[in-house]
């Protein structure tokens, strides 16, 4: 037996972790885990197929596919998280890595209570240290109050005299100067989401946060970048899945999934004659060769209504595979836009002084355009001529509060795709834009807007009792129960 | 020919009613005549047999004197005195002639061969011991010889001894010169009193001697209606042996689980040890076993015991529990199937055997659709192209009215009417040839048996094909009277193209014939592609894939090389002082290769998935044994060691997206990552055992094994297992009526543990995860090769499995009628579960010391000949076991764990604390007090309930009714089993219901459904559904797992065997000893069932039982089979 130590190693594995490692899977990870679904039900994208069309449709017996991203969410990013932030929080030197870590676990943390409320928090991902198998879920209120702490603590101790990540930071290469400002970038994200459930709380925190410098410059949009080939993880995730998935054939009519933008997207941007429609959206001509065609003319959505394949499916309008779909584009984490569009709010409700609401909203608008050329400088890039026209056709209104908050957030929803789980959160605490929900047959709100979605089943099976506190506490498990910040 | 002994023996017969009476000589003179002639005629004179050896007499010469008056003894005396010859008295009227003493060799051992009595042929592993102390013996070698060395205190005088094997009845025979070669011959019997049967360690024991149940099934019945898996053919032949059907075509694995799961994780864990001489083989899966949500290469790769030949196993005994496999240690807990391959034996000339069977194989059971409504949507049936594509597998379109207008998914109208053949039209009828040559032969120093088998077989799915080449060889002998060896050697080469795809949609084959809608022709999807090789489109998801395209461009390969080799060698240091040393290795290759191809719907750059591994178990064993007759007492012990150390090597390749269009290699591909996954076990163990004897009425086996595991933690690492058992003949103890041939009590206590079922799983470590990009890492999974991150447990210690059990045999009626009742329980400590965890612990899973699970039951075997004349006979035999099977307890804290779910988690199995392991858990539509649906209100669809357990997935009684008729050379056998009280959740329904095709879905069909019920805060609820929202709301079923939940019991007419044994015959210069041929079938009827598909449909010998899923439909085989000794 003195060989069994060794017989019982494992040939392909390491004993001690290395942080700079883990943390670049734990950004991929963090990013990979979206729920796409929301595409849909931002009536961004649509399929006449009801099971990929759950997301526009919200058809009660798919409803259990919007549980993915709660179950992927633990043992990824989460957990790495966590195994780095325990292996490096002792030692003063590593610093940066700890409070990089702690700050990119809050984005990871708060996409995911957003979708699904109360969660599996302070006692999550504890399961080799504390032997924590069934932790409790955490009242989202609470996990803000953390996640917010979390940021302040974090942004504070980062030390640019310290080492950092480098290269295996892949947002800014460890920088810990732009870490703070995605630190303080989230906060005031997050800060506002309290709006509607703790206005003061609100302020506080988003004045907090543009006190400690938002991102604003092109320069300091926070993003995770990818190959264009090679592992699949070291591919934009969005773009691949959508790709893959639906998408691949290239040719307008075979789309596996039967997927198309929603009408209601491709008809407000025609709408408002919007430079980046012809940027995201194409048709194909049908030919041999098969191209694309970005012409604004022939740019058509699908209705969510439907059940089974419309004969003029071929010539409508779907993702342009030289941007949205490109499998090296990188993900936006925090654009500079929806920086200056928070901002615009911040102002709005008289919480900052300086520059004007009108002129942050311009800033927000510009940026969010130019940002398309950071997925391809070929295709992406709208001319500043462009630009200048659309920014100066919208110009903030001054009108009403809510007439200017729904100016906003429905240029925000425009701005913010194709990042379609901040523009739920964001649609959610404000109304805006105003969407019509989509009453489909068999869906599983009545015809209602989704709130939330729902818990996996496995929850119930394997984390009985903190699953029932959870449901008493929040109210039932299903797509119209409201989250903590999202009361009416 | 009888030997000189024998034939020295023989005296005429004793005339009707003739008593002893001298009887006068001629009166002669006293003339000096040939000893021989005189001790002739002495026989004669005195009616009593006098033995000699041959030659012992010969120029030696006697008196015949007229003296009759003497009595034999004096007259023996007055002969032999002078001649240097001795007699001695056996029986009233049994002498033998001897050397004097000084002269006679001291304690020669008595040399012989056992032969069987049909045909002469030698009869290996036969045992041989004196009938007055039974623990003297030997077993016969290779070729059916033996030598049995006597006690000194046996010296001169003569001894009885008994040989007995397995099926046949013992013979006694009187021995009085040691120095003549004895042959014996054993002639067939159904029942045996003083049976030998093959226990742990491949050690002979009499069956009597044994405390537990042991089952022993002959080669012979194995060949004949044979399944390609032999673990298969055990179904319904044992009591207490589950063997589960599992349908995934030819090369497919098995799943035997004997007495119960005992252990909660699962998998290959509660599968028994394959032993086959002695020595442990590998049963893996390479790669894993198909899962019910997997796609793609999700296919079942077979299992180790698959790869042997039935035509090669002389019998196959089921040890059941740790009661009879405590030996094994920590791998006999789950029962242990040893099987004992046939061996050459010394004959002169070459013995030859050829066994052939062809079988056809076609579909057991048609589904059992609606077909009123056929293909369409919201009542509409398609009279486009595109709708007819939209609608391919939904059959929720108009009545069906044989209209003309209706489009199908070729393009072209056909009439709008029911197509129910669709599996016929799809599958072809499958056929397996099997061919196996057997030479044998040798002498006393090498007696060899050399088999070549080849195994084609071609799956119902058309495209798949499974080719099977088995070459064993054996070889044993003496290399002087105290050394013998063996060796065995099995070279095996199985190739498989294109074993279909289980479980979800994607590269299923089998999706399209089931799922099509009901009134579109399988064969419009076919061929599958269209010009520029890419898949057709059939239905609205690209998911499922068109099963002509999968049969066509698909491509599967797999070749597993294996080797299995094995070798020992014993030595007998002193008299009755055996050292023995075997080694052993199963070794195979597998490559494995799948390529999804350019073109295909839902990955249309194709993929690929490649395994290569190596995977060996290498088992060294060392025994010293030692017997010993003291008095009354036997006594005989045993000691060993022994090594077991299993590797696993394996490259994964996984890749996406081929860039140069359909051109499959791996170097074409546009991402593509290689794991290297390895896996490494050894346990040492060191053990002994002692048996005792009073008079052969008692009998008590004590064992002890320690075993010492690499996979565990190093402070808790090793455990002891003691068991006792013994058994008391009360039918000798006790004078009981004539009727009475046995009765024994037997009862038996065993403690077996376990490692951890894989290796690793005691410190977390961390793995680099390919990237093209920075450097990735993760944690390691726990399970090697799973790819889920799971918590190791560095306490990780041994499971603790104890068993008790008590039992009476009796055999009554001349052997004509026999029970054996048999009651056990199993209780299973500390079981190491990989526990399904709540990934919000930051893990999939974790490893537990955690799990409390008992097993107990009772196992009944009735069995008889209730006819047996010259002319015809009827042997039956009814095997009968219930298994209560609970969960006791987990982990602290923890009530229920999960082993398996479906896609969605409509059905789950999980172990619950209180329940029965591996229960299956899912909803039910939740009903109010009075039993109304609730409601939803906004929604509109019925509420579930949470998870609740629903039933058990492993039938829990199980039964077997087998007959053997024989009349004159005809012979039939009927195997009839079932199984009852289990649940089986159909997630083909799931899909059936979605999709319109059941017959539940007819409601509403023409004016709507009206639901009418309770809403959750109590007030009526009344709604109808229309036509055009049905297909939603059916597929809404999908949550209340109980709609698709069934009755999984059942009654099969599993196996018939019509033969006729031809006479004996000489074709040209070939001598055939006997020609049999039969008419077999296997699975040929269901008798009872409850279910519309096969209650024994099942994908994946893993955690999925009693989740039933698309995979190949059952199959019954005919076939006939042809056996011939030369």
């Amino acid at each position: 037996t003195k060989n069994f130590e060794e017989i019982n190693t494992n040939p392909n594995a390491v004993n001690t972790l290395t942080p700079e490692f883990l943390f670049t899977k734990a950004q991929y990870d963090g990013v990979a885990n979206q729920l796409l679904l929301l595409l849909g039900t931002m009536q961004y994208t649509t399929s006449y197929n009801d099971v990929a069309g759950f997301g526009s449709k919200y058809i009660a017996s798919q409803v259990n596919s919007s549980s993915s991203s709660f179950s992927n969410a633990y043992p990824g990013a989460l957990n790495e998280l966590t195994l780095i932030i325990n292996s490096v929080k002792d030692d003063p030197a590593r610093v940066n890595l700890l409070a990089e870590a702690r700050i990119w676990r809050v984005y990871c943390y708060s996409r995911l209570t957003d979708v699904y409320g109360d969660i599996p928090y302070l006692q999550a991902t504890k399961g080799y240290t504390d032997n924590q198998f069934t932790p409790a879920y955490d009242a989202q209120k609470d996990i803000y109050a953390d996640m917010l702490k979390e940021l302040d603590e974090a942004a504070q101790s980062l030390d640019p005299s310290k080492a950092t990540y480098g290269q295996s930071d892949l947002i800014y290469n460890g920088n810990p100067t732009q870490w703070k400002k995605l630190a303080y970038s989230l906060m005031l994200r997050l800060g506002m989401r309290l709006t509607k459930v703790d206005a003061a709380a609100a302020q506080s925190w988003a004045t907090k946060a543009l006190a400690g410098g938002v991102i604003t410059a092109d320069g300091d949009i926070a993003k995770v970048s990818y190959l264009a080939s090679g592992q699949l993880i070291n591919q934009n995730p969005l773009a691949y899945n959508l790709y893959i998935s639906d998408y691949i054939a290239a040719n307008g009519s075979t789309n596996q999934e039967g997927g198309k933008y929603q009408d209601v997207f491709i008809n407000y941007l025609k709408q408002t004659r919007d430079p980046r429609l012809a940027v995201v959206s194409v048709v194909y001509t049908g030919g041999s060769p098969n191209v694309t065609d970005t012409t604004f003319a022939k740019q058509q959505g699908m209705p969510a209504n439907l059940g089974s394949k419309p004969a003029n499916f071929a010539q409508l309008s779907e993702p342009n595979p030289k941007t949205v779909l490109l499998r090296n584009s990188p993900f936006l984490v925090f654009t500079a836009a929806e920086s200056y569009f928070l901002q615009t709010e911040v102002a709005l409700r008289g919480w900052s002084t300086g520059t004007p609401a009108a002129t942050l909203y311009s800033n927000g608008v510009a940026a969010a355009l130019r940002q398309w050329s950071l997925f391809s400088a070929s295709d992406g890039t709208i001319p500043t001529a462009k630009i200048n026209a659309y920014v100066s056709r919208n110009q903030l209104v001054t009108g009403t509060f809510a007439q200017q908050m729904q100016q906003i957030y429905t240029q925000f929803w425009v701005s913010i795709f194709p990042d379609a789980q901040e523009a739920f959160a964001s649609y959610r605490r404000t109304g805006y834009p105003a969407l019509t929900p989509n009453n489909y047959v068999g869906n599983a709100t009545g015809g209602q807007f989704p709130r939330r979605f729902i818990y996996p089943i496995s929850e119930q099976n394997l984390n009985p009792t903190s699953y029932a506190a959870a449901v008493a506490r929040q109210g039932p498990d299903n797509l119209l129960t409201r989250v903590y910040w999202d009361k009416q | 020919l009888p030997s000189a002994a024998q034939l020295a023996m023989v005296s005429p017969p004793p005339t009707g009613g003739a008593h002893y009476r001298p009887q006068s000589l001629q009166p002669s003179a006293a003339t000096r005549r040939p000893l021989k002639e005189v001790v002739r005629q002495l026989k004669q004179t005195y009616r009593v047999q006098i033995a000699y050896q041959e030659g012992l007499l010969d120029n030696k010469f006697g008196t015949v004197a007229d003296s009759s008056a003497l009595a034999i003894d004096a007259r023996l005396g007055q002969l032999l005195t002078g001649s240097g010859l001795d007699f001695k008295q056996i029986t009233a009227r049994q002498y033998v002639i001897i050397p004097a003493s000084g002269q006679r060799m001291a304690d020669e051992p008595i040399k012989g061969k056992v032969q069987f009595a049909e045909d002469g042929g030698g009869v290996p592993g036969a045992s041989v011991i004196l009938k007055d102390n039974p623990s003297i013996g030997t077993a016969t070698d290779a070729d059916g010889s033996f030598s049995l060395k006597l006690p000194a205190s046996y010296d001169g005088k003569p001894v009885t001894l008994v040989a007995s094997f397995v099926g046949y009845s013992k013979v006694e025979i009187t021995v009085t010169n040691r120095s003549a070669p004895l042959t014996i011959k054993l002639a067939k019997s159904d029942q045996n009193l003083d049976e030998v049967v093959v226990t742990a360690l491949g050690i002979n024991k009499q069956k009597r001697s044994l405390g537990y149940a042991v089952t022993e099934v002959k080669g012979e019945d194995l060949t004949q209606a044979r399944e390609n898996n032999v673990a298969n053919a055990l179904t319904g032949k044992v009591a207490g042996v589950n063997v589960a059907g599992i349908s995934t075509g030819p090369g497919g694995s098995s799943r035997v689980i004997i007495r119960g799961n005992g252990s909660l994780s699962g998998s290959a864990n509660n599968q028994p040890l394959y032993v086959v001489n002695g020595m442990p083989i590998d049963n893996s899966v390479p790669g894993q076993a198909p899962t019910a949500n997997g796609g793609g290469s999700n296919v079942d790769r077979g299992d180790g015991i698959s790869g042997i030949n039935p035509d090669d196993i002389e019998s196959i005994t089921v040890l059941k529990g740790g009661t009879a496999a405590a030996l094994y240690g920590s791998r006999g807990g789950n029962g242990v199937i040893l099987i004992t391959t046939k061996k050459g034996r010394a004959q002169k000339g070459i013995g030859l055997e050829y066994n052939g069977t062809f079988t056809a194989e076609s579909i057991a059971v048609f589904p059992n659709f609606q077909y009123e409504y056929g293909q369409g949507d919201g009542g509409v049936k398609p009279t486009t192209l595109a709708a007819a594509q939209a609608t391919g597998r939904r059959s929720w379109g108009a009545k069906l009215d044989g209209s003309t207008d209706y489009v199908g998914v070729d393009g072209q109208t056909h009439p709008y009417v029911a197509q129910k053949d669709n599996l016929r039209h799809f599958y072809r009828t499958g056929t397996t040839l099997t061919n196996t040559v057997a030479f044998s032969g040798g002498n006393e120093s090498i007696a060899y048996r050399f088999s070549l088998a080849d195994l084609n077989s071609k799956s119902i799915l058309p495209g798949t094909t499974y080719n099977r080449k088995t070459a064993n060889l054996n070889l044993s002998g003496h290399l002087n009277s105290r050394l013998s060896y063996e060796a065995l050697a099995q070279y095996n080469l199985e190739v498989a193209h294109n074993r279909p795809s289980a479980g979800d949609a994607s590269a299923n084959p089998n999706w399209s014939p089931y799922m099509i809608a009901n009134t579109a022709d399988v064969r419009w999807l076919n061929p599958g592609y269209d010009a520029r090789g890419y898949e057709t489109v059939w239905n609205d998801a690209g998911i499922a894939t068109n099963g002509y395209f999968v049969i066509n461009k698909f491509q599967e390969d797999d070749r597993k090389n294996r080797f299995i080799g094995q070798g020992s060698i014993s030595y007998e240091l002193l008299k009755g002082l055996v050292l023995k040393g075997v080694v052993s290795q199963d070794h195979y290759d597998y490559n494995f290769a799948s390529v999804t191809p350019t073109g295909t719907l839902y990955a249309l750059t194709g993929q690929y998935v490649g395994i290569k591994s190596d995977v060996s178990e290498t088992n060294g064993l060392a025994t010293l044994t030692y017997n010993r007759q003291i008095k009354d007492f036997g006594v005989s012990l045993l000691a060993g060691a022994n090594r077991r150390h299993s590797e696993l090597n394996e490259l994964d390749q996984a890749g996406t997206g081929f860039t140069i269009p359909f051109f499959y290699s791996y170097n074409n591909l546009a991402s593509s990552t290689t794991l290297a996954l390895s896996s490494r076990q050894q346990v040492n163990s060191a053990f002994g055992s002692a048996d005792f004897n009073y008079k052969g009425l008692v009998y008590v086996t004590v064992t002890g094994r320690n075993d010492w595991y690499s996979n565990l933690s190093p402070s808790n690492n090793r455990q002891f297992y003691p068991s006792v058992n013994g058994s008391l003949i009360v039918s000798d103890l006790f004078q009981l009526p004539k009727a009475v041939n046995l009765i024994k009590l037997k009862g038996a206590y065993a403690q077996v543990g376990q490692g951890a079922p894989d290796p690793y799983a005691v410190n977390l470590t961390y793995s680099n995860v390919p990237s093209s990009g920075q450097p990735l890492q993760n944690v390691s999974s726990n399970t090697p090769g799973s790819g889920i991150a799971g918590i190791t447990n560095a306490n990780l210690g041994p499971v603790l499995s104890t068993t008790a059990e008590g039992g009476i045999e009796g055999q009554f009626l001349d052997n004509r009628l026999s029970f054996d009742i048999t009651y056990y329980n199993r209780l299973t400590d500390r079981d190491i579960v990989n526990s399904t965890i709540s990934p919000t612990s930051g893990y999939n899973s974790v490893y537990l010391n955690a799990g409390r699970v008992r097993n107990r039951g009772i196992e009944f075997l009735i069995s008889g000949t209730p006819i047996k004349s010259s002319v015809f006979s009827w042997n039956t035999s009814y095997n009968v076991a219930y298994n209560d099977n609970r969960v006791l307890s987990l982990a602290e804290g923890i009530s229920s764990i999960n082993l398996a779910s479906t896609v969605g988690n409509w059905g789950n199995i999980n172990n619950i604390v209180g329940e029965s392991a591996f229960e299956i858990v899912g909803t039910r539509i939740l009903k109010d007090a009075n039993g109304n649906t609730v409601y939803n209100a906004t929604s509109g669809f019925p509420v579930a309930t949470g998870l609740q357990p629903l039933g058990k997935s492993v039938a829990p009684l199980t039964m077997g009714f087998n007959n053997d008729f024989r009349y004159k050379r005809f012979s039939l056998n009927v195997l009839l089993d079932g199984k009852f009280g289990n649940k089986v959740f159909s997630i083909s329904e799931v899909y059936e219901t979605r999709l319109g095709l059941l017959k539940t879905t007819l409601p509403g069909r023409e004016s709507g459904l009206r639901l009418q019920g309770v809403t959750q805060d109590g007030s009526a609820y009344d709604r109808t559904v229309p036509v055009s929202g049905l297909r939603n709301y059916y597929d809404n079923y999908k949550n209340y797992s109980e709609l698709f939940l069934h009755d999984g019991s059942f009654i099969k007419l599993r196996q018939v065997i019509l033969g006729y044994n031809l006479p004996a015959f000489h074709i040209s210069k070939l001598n055939v000893q006997s020609v049999t041929i039969a008419f077999v079938a296997r699975n040929l009827a269901t008798l009872l069932r409850h279910t519309d598909f096969d209650p024994e449909q099942s994908f994946s010998n893993s955690n999925y039982q009693g989740l039933e899923s698309i995979g190949l439909p059952r199959t019954r085989s005919y076939g006939v089979n042809l056996s011939v000794k030369f």
